[in-house]
């Protein structure tokens, strides 16, 4: 199948055949073509439902990561035994959280979306960042993607942990 | 090129009297009792006029009955009945009530620049943007989804004030015309339903869609079937992609779509209120 991608906000305009190349570059730097993936682009009141209901936080934020595989060693594909497993789940963006923090340090929105869609496919693979270990491993994983994505692209993109905290 | 207006009028002829009933049961508890009566009322009173129409004069004619006789007479020539009197006494609280809840006398503006041209309950919004016309069609007949689900449910947790507010959400035709182009590029869209439900499943739609897209003789109010369509189920979603974006930058967007969601259920409730007003007159015999 490949990216189901959902627009179910108004407050940021997005231009869809961008983020959608976006994401298949990053599938696949990734190599995760034949994965299923969803990519909802949601506003602030729904990303802050979603943290309070799935995270107990009742704040709105960039990306919430639903994997399908829950188990999944860091960096090792799953192998799926059907076709219905051939799925990674899901990515909230918060798209409006997102558009602000931009406004706020001038960067491009599909950029910054693009780093974020990174950093939540990371955790669809099996990448954490609870502890100091984890956290080093993902911001390696996201360095690699974003300098793959950057050569590819011609774009000057950086990984989400250097600029945020850890939590996400 | 109205097609998705068309099927909508098609879908209200199949389910007619059943689905406009039930679904305009929700502000009133009185109406709900109506609607059984009025699904019924079609099949019952063809099968009298067909034993009318047999001819077989001998037998005991059934029309003679006392009952059809009309127990209030105005001289008008027309039949009234008790049930006429009630009906209209009903039609008369029908009437207040919905007005109570019209929220406005003026319907929501749409923003962006769009003119409004109504011809019943059929509205075009156009707007002109850099040499081409973009034209939005829709009708409010049949646009209220049922929701017996959350109707059931919601009856059961809250109070009659608090019932759901019904939601208009028509099919809706967009045209692009370009100058001095003889066909104009339509997209036929719609609200997809589970969107409607505001769930929080995994299998939520785009707060629009689009069903077809193909290209229409300019200015034709018929969908020319020869032409190519293009269906959307089994579509390059890149592809798809670009067509929202194309619409997006003509205006039709998720902001357009909301509004227009806001315009349908105005117009739907005036224009139901107006029926309500000419059923009272019709069955009063003004």
């Amino acid at each position: 199948m490949g990216v189901v991608l959902r627009n179910l906000q108004k407050v940021v305009p997005l231009r869809r055949a961008r983020l959608r190349k976006d994401v298949d570059t990053l599938r696949h730097i990734l190599g995760i073509q034949k994965f299923d993936l969803g990519v909802i682009c949601v506003d602030n009141d729904r990303i802050q439902q979603i943290n309070n209901t799935y995270r107990k936080k009742n704040v709105p934020t960039d990306v919430l990561s639903f994997p399908f595989y829950e188990d999944i060693r860091p960096g090792k594909l799953p192998c799926p035994h059907h076709r219905d497993e051939l799925n990674l789940g899901d990515i909230f963006l918060g798209v409006e959280f997102v558009m602000k923090q931009c406004q706020e340090e001038s960067l491009d929105l599909h950029g910054a979306l693009t780093v974020v869609t990174a950093h939540g496919i990371c955790h669809l693979l099996g990448y954490r960042h609870e502890t100091e270990e984890d956290w080093t491993e993902m911001l390696q994983k996201e360095n690699y993607i974003l300098s793959e994505f950057n050569r590819l692209t011609g774009r000057h993109l950086e990984p989400l942990m250097k600029r945020c905290s850890q939590d996400r | 090129m109205l097609k998705s207006v068309v099927r909508a009028v098609g879908a209200a002829v199949r389910v007619s009297s059943l689905t406009a009933t039930t679904a305009r049961s929700l502000p009133s508890s009185s109406a709900k009792l109506c609607a059984p009566s009025s699904a019924t009322a079609r099949p019952f009173t063809r099968s009298l006029w067909m034993l009318n129409s047999s001819g077989a004069s001998d037998r005991p004619k059934l029309f003679s009955s006392k009952v059809f006789n009309p127990s209030v007479s105005c001289g008008c020539g027309g039949l009234h009945t008790e049930g006429d009197k009630a009906f209209g006494e009903f039609l008369v609280d029908e009437i207040k009530e919905e007005r109570k809840i019209l929220k406005n006398k003026s319907l929501p503006k749409m923003s962006g620049g769009w003119e409004l041209e109504m011809n019943g309950t059929e509205a075009k919004l156009i707007r002109n943007v850099s040499g081409e016309k973009i034209t939005i069609t829709f009708n409010v007949n049949n646009s209220i989804p049922p929701n017996f689900e959350e109707e059931a449910e919601q009856g059961e947790q809250k109070s009659a004030d608090e019932e759901p507010e019904m939601v208009s959400t028509p099919n809706f035709v967009v045209e692009v015309t370009k100058q001095a182009a003889k066909h104009s590029l339509v997209f036929d869209c719609h609200f997809p339903e589970d969107e409607m439900s505001h769930g929080e499943g995994e299998e939520e739609s785009d707060i629009f869609a689009i069903r077809e897209v193909s290209f229409q003789p300019e200015g034709d109010s018929e969908w020319k079937e020869t032409s190519y369509t293009l269906n959307t189920d089994s579509l390059d979603w890149a592809l798809y992609d670009h067509l929202m974006d194309f619409l997006a930058d003509r205006g039709v967007d998720n902001t357009f779509a909301d509004e227009l969601m806001e315009l349908s259920t105005a117009i739907e409730h005036q224009e139901y209120i107006k029926f309500l007003e000419d059923l009272q007159g019709f069955v009063k015999c003004n």
